[in-house]
């Protein structure tokens, strides 16, 4: 009789856990997803998620610009061949404005995020009705899946050496990239500087934020007065061109993520302003400084705190597939919010999104001391764009910056060109967009 | 009961006939999507919940194309990059050709070796490049520095970097070039040549005489469809340089997939790609034209 009770028990307890969310007996999903540094950590997520729950995950792996692509591609057919889209921070507001995600509560009206996973400045949540980002009046429409955003990375040896305090300032970072420096044997500071889908602009937005500058007054508030050319946006940029060109890499108007990564790895550099790689840099096999990279957030002026512009990945599930897909997608992301799940995460390499693992005990190892700057960093983030026309702003942004680096035109005329085409785009997709004066 | 008399198609009818497969063919995948093109150049199209809304803007789109800095940079390093590269080529892949037509020993592994950059796709030519030129590890500036020179930004100079795609290119295709004239050279007649020589013709009036001569038609098909190819350059710039430093590398192909596909700007994207078409189709016609005359007046 005990048997049979406890048998009853059982069984009442996996109807239970039964539910649509169970990750039990899904059909097979397919996440399309970007080669990211921090991939392979998401690779192993996945594995150890269709160890534990017998479900099968396809990964469809492409470059940054591939999978955006293939994404919207995706969307805007019948049915997309993709459960999970892990959009960008420059292009998700896209995909919510074109109605193609679907809100995750209307999956499962039970589905919350868990309190511990940060929303990175909202960005989960989208209010269809007004077309805005909002906590208060939006749905839950995806996921965070990484935390991409530039930290401030320094050789802990060569500080140690030189007797040096990590920065919380440009000027004080340019001082100490001024003592590091000694090419060719190593640049003070390694920074992206070539123009590609989201590359460049992603690393001079801390320096024009701090400054208190940017693209636009304010995105979130809906004034989309042009200040890309404005006294504090030169002032961030002349900022970023002094560290460049007085201790930088010497082709930064040529240098991309991997550039930048590769020479920290080999030891070229002192600094970097790059995303968290950890697994990367403590790698025997990929890296020539193990336990030598100190994590910081980006420094800011004596004005503004560090400002990190969030480059982050979002999960969303497409409108176009069937419900019982829809299903095994959301029971993935339900096992992913997991301390568990994000515990392995942080283990396979890869930085997680949850707090609760970000400033828990882990923090404390050496293996993992990029997690206090990381919290610290997604505290004080920014979204950058929260406009579906970001892809076409970043086109003007790139290219310009890049070529104001590369002194094919002066700073002041390559801001005020940027200003000038920039307004024209919002203009054209019916936003109200003043300019400022240009600057002379 | 007597059978009917089998019709006979007429020679005109069976004509049509036969080629209406092929012409259907064509129809559907040559001008329908360029008609698609032209549709989509005279529309903005957005996406609001799910569906795309066509928006009739008529020329608006061509207006901008003037306006654009990538584009004009794009045409102007396109014809830059396609001359230069094509010309090298030509002259490399012929100068070869000659070199080479008479030497019979070890021929089939010179001749793999030389065809060998051809075989390679461009993808992997881009990354083995991008590691040669690479400013800090690439082989180049470590000879250089072996040499006591300093190490030189092969992709990130303005200056240089147009120059030094060229130079990926012309080591990938000048194989095209030297394969097409060499079989070219190997059909022509020897007698002509045992004539000049008895004559007493030097090796550069047999050069300029005969050979330039009796090669005309195959230097004009291989230079054209070598420039053909070089218009459509894409993979070597996309992994060596996206287009930069600034504008210095953008060509037109790359200009047209960034507006097309990564700002999906497809109104707009499809005008500069109609534009375009109109651009090379008038290039192409001129430089055959060009060559096909001077073919005649030889």
């Amino acid at each position: 009789m005990t048997r049979h009770l406890a048998g009853l028990a059982a069984c009442a307890l996996a109807v239970g856990l039964g539910g649509p969310l169970a990750a039990q007996d899904q059909p097979p999903i397919t996440i399309v997803i970007n080669q990211s540094p921090w991939f392979p950590g998401f690779q192993s997520v996945v594995e150890l998620y269709e160890e534990q729950t017998g479900n099968t995950v396809e990964l469809d792996i492409n470059p940054f610009a591939g999978s955006l692509e293939k994404q919207r591609t995706a969307v805007r057919t019948d049915q997309s061949p993709f459960d999970l889209l892990i959009m960008n921070a420059g292009f998700f507001v896209e995909f919510y404005t074109g109605g193609f995600i679907e809100p995750l509560t209307d999956i499962d009206p039970d589905f919350t995020l868990n309190p511990d996973i940060y929303t990175f400045d909202d960005s989960v949540y989208w209010d269809p009705e007004t077309n805005t980002i909002s906590a208060e009046t939006g749905q839950l429409h995806s996921v965070p899946v990484n935390p991409f955003l530039p930290i401030l990375h320094y050789r802990t040896d060569l500080y140690e050496e030189n007797g040096l305090a990590v920065p919380t300032t440009w000027d004080e970072l340019y001082e100490n990239a001024k003592v590091l420096n000694d090419p060719p044997r190593i640049y003070g500071i390694s920074q992206r500087g070539q123009r590609g889908a989201f590359d460049v602009t992603f690393d001079v937005l801390p320096y024009i934020w701090s400054h208190g500058g940017g693209i636009f007054a304010d995105q979130k508030g809906g004034d989309f007065t042009v200040t890309i050319n404005s006294p504090e946006t030169l002032a961030g940029m002349e900022t970023y061109l002094r560290l460049a060109n007085d201790v930088g890499h010497p082709s930064t108007a040529g240098q991309t993520q991997t550039n930048v990564i590769q020479n920290m790895a080999t030891g070229r550099a002192g600094h970097i302003q790059g995303v968290p790689a950890p697994a990367l840099f403590d790698d025997p096999t990929q890296s020539a400084v193990v336990g030598q990279v100190g994590y910081a957030m980006v420094p800011g002026t004596a004005a503004n705190p560090g400002t990190p512009g969030l480059g982050h990945w979002l999960a969303g599930i497409p409108k176009n597939i069937p419900d019982d897909r829809k299903r095994a997608a959301l029971a993935f992301l339900e096992w992913f919010q997991t301390e568990e799940a994000q515990r392995a995460y942080a283990e396979a390499g890869s930085p997680p999104v949850s707090r609760a693992v970000l400033t828990s005990e882990m923090a404390e190892q050496d293996e993992y001391r990029y997690m206090p700057a990381l919290a610290e960093s997604i505290e004080n983030s920014r979204l950058t764009f929260v406009i579906p026309e970001a892809a076409q702003v970043l086109a003007v942004t790139e290219l310009r910056f890049n070529q104001a680096i590369g002194g094919e035109i002066p700073l002041e005329e390559a801001l005020n060109m940027a200003a000038e085409e920039i307004a024209a785009a919002m203009v054209e997709a019916g936003y109200d967009a003043p300019t400022l004066e240009p600057l002379e | 009961m007597g059978t009917r008399p089998r019709r006979r198609l007429s020679p005109r009818a069976w004509k049509v006939l036969t080629l209406a497969p092929a012409l259907a063919l064509f129809l559907l995948l040559t001008l329908l999507p360029l008609a698609n093109l032209a549709a989509l150049s005279l529309h903005e199209v957005e996406w609001l919940d799910r569906e795309a809304v066509w928006t009739w803007v008529g020329g608006r789109n061509y207006a901008r194309i003037a306006e654009d800095t990538l584009f004009r940079a794009g045409i102007l390093n396109t014809i830059v990059f396609a001359v230069v590269a094509v010309a090298l080529q030509m002259v490399i892949g012929f100068t070869l050709a000659l070199t080479t037509t008479r030497i019979t020993r070890g021929r089939v592994f010179y001749r793999t070796v030389f065809i060998l950059p051809i075989l390679v796709p461009g993808i992997v030519i881009g990354a083995i490049w991008k590691l040669m030129y690479s400013f800090d590890f690439g082989v180049i500036n470590q000879i250089l520095l072996l040499l006591g020179i300093a190490p030189v930004d092969w992709l990130g100079d303005r200056s240089l970097a147009l120059i030094s795609v060229i130079v990926v290119d012309v080591w990938h295709w000048t194989p095209f070039c030297y394969l097409l004239l060499l079989a070219a050279l190997e059909t022509l007649p020897r007698d002509i040549y045992e004539a000049a020589e008895i004559d007493g013709a030097s090796f550069w009036q047999q050069l300029r005489r005969l050979t330039l001569p009796l090669m005309a038609p195959a230097l004009v098909v291989t230079f054209v469809f070598r420039m053909i190819l070089a218009f459509k350059v894409f993979d070597e710039i996309y992994l060596l340089t996206g287009g930069g430093p600034g504008t210095a590398t953008e060509v037109i192909s790359f200009t047209i997939y960034r507006r097309f596909f990564t700002e999906d700007q497809v109104g707009y994207g499809a005008a500069i790609s109609l534009a375009t078409i109109g651009v090379i189709a008038v290039l192409i016609v001129t430089m055959s034209r060009v060559a096909t005359s001077r073919e005649a007046a030889t």
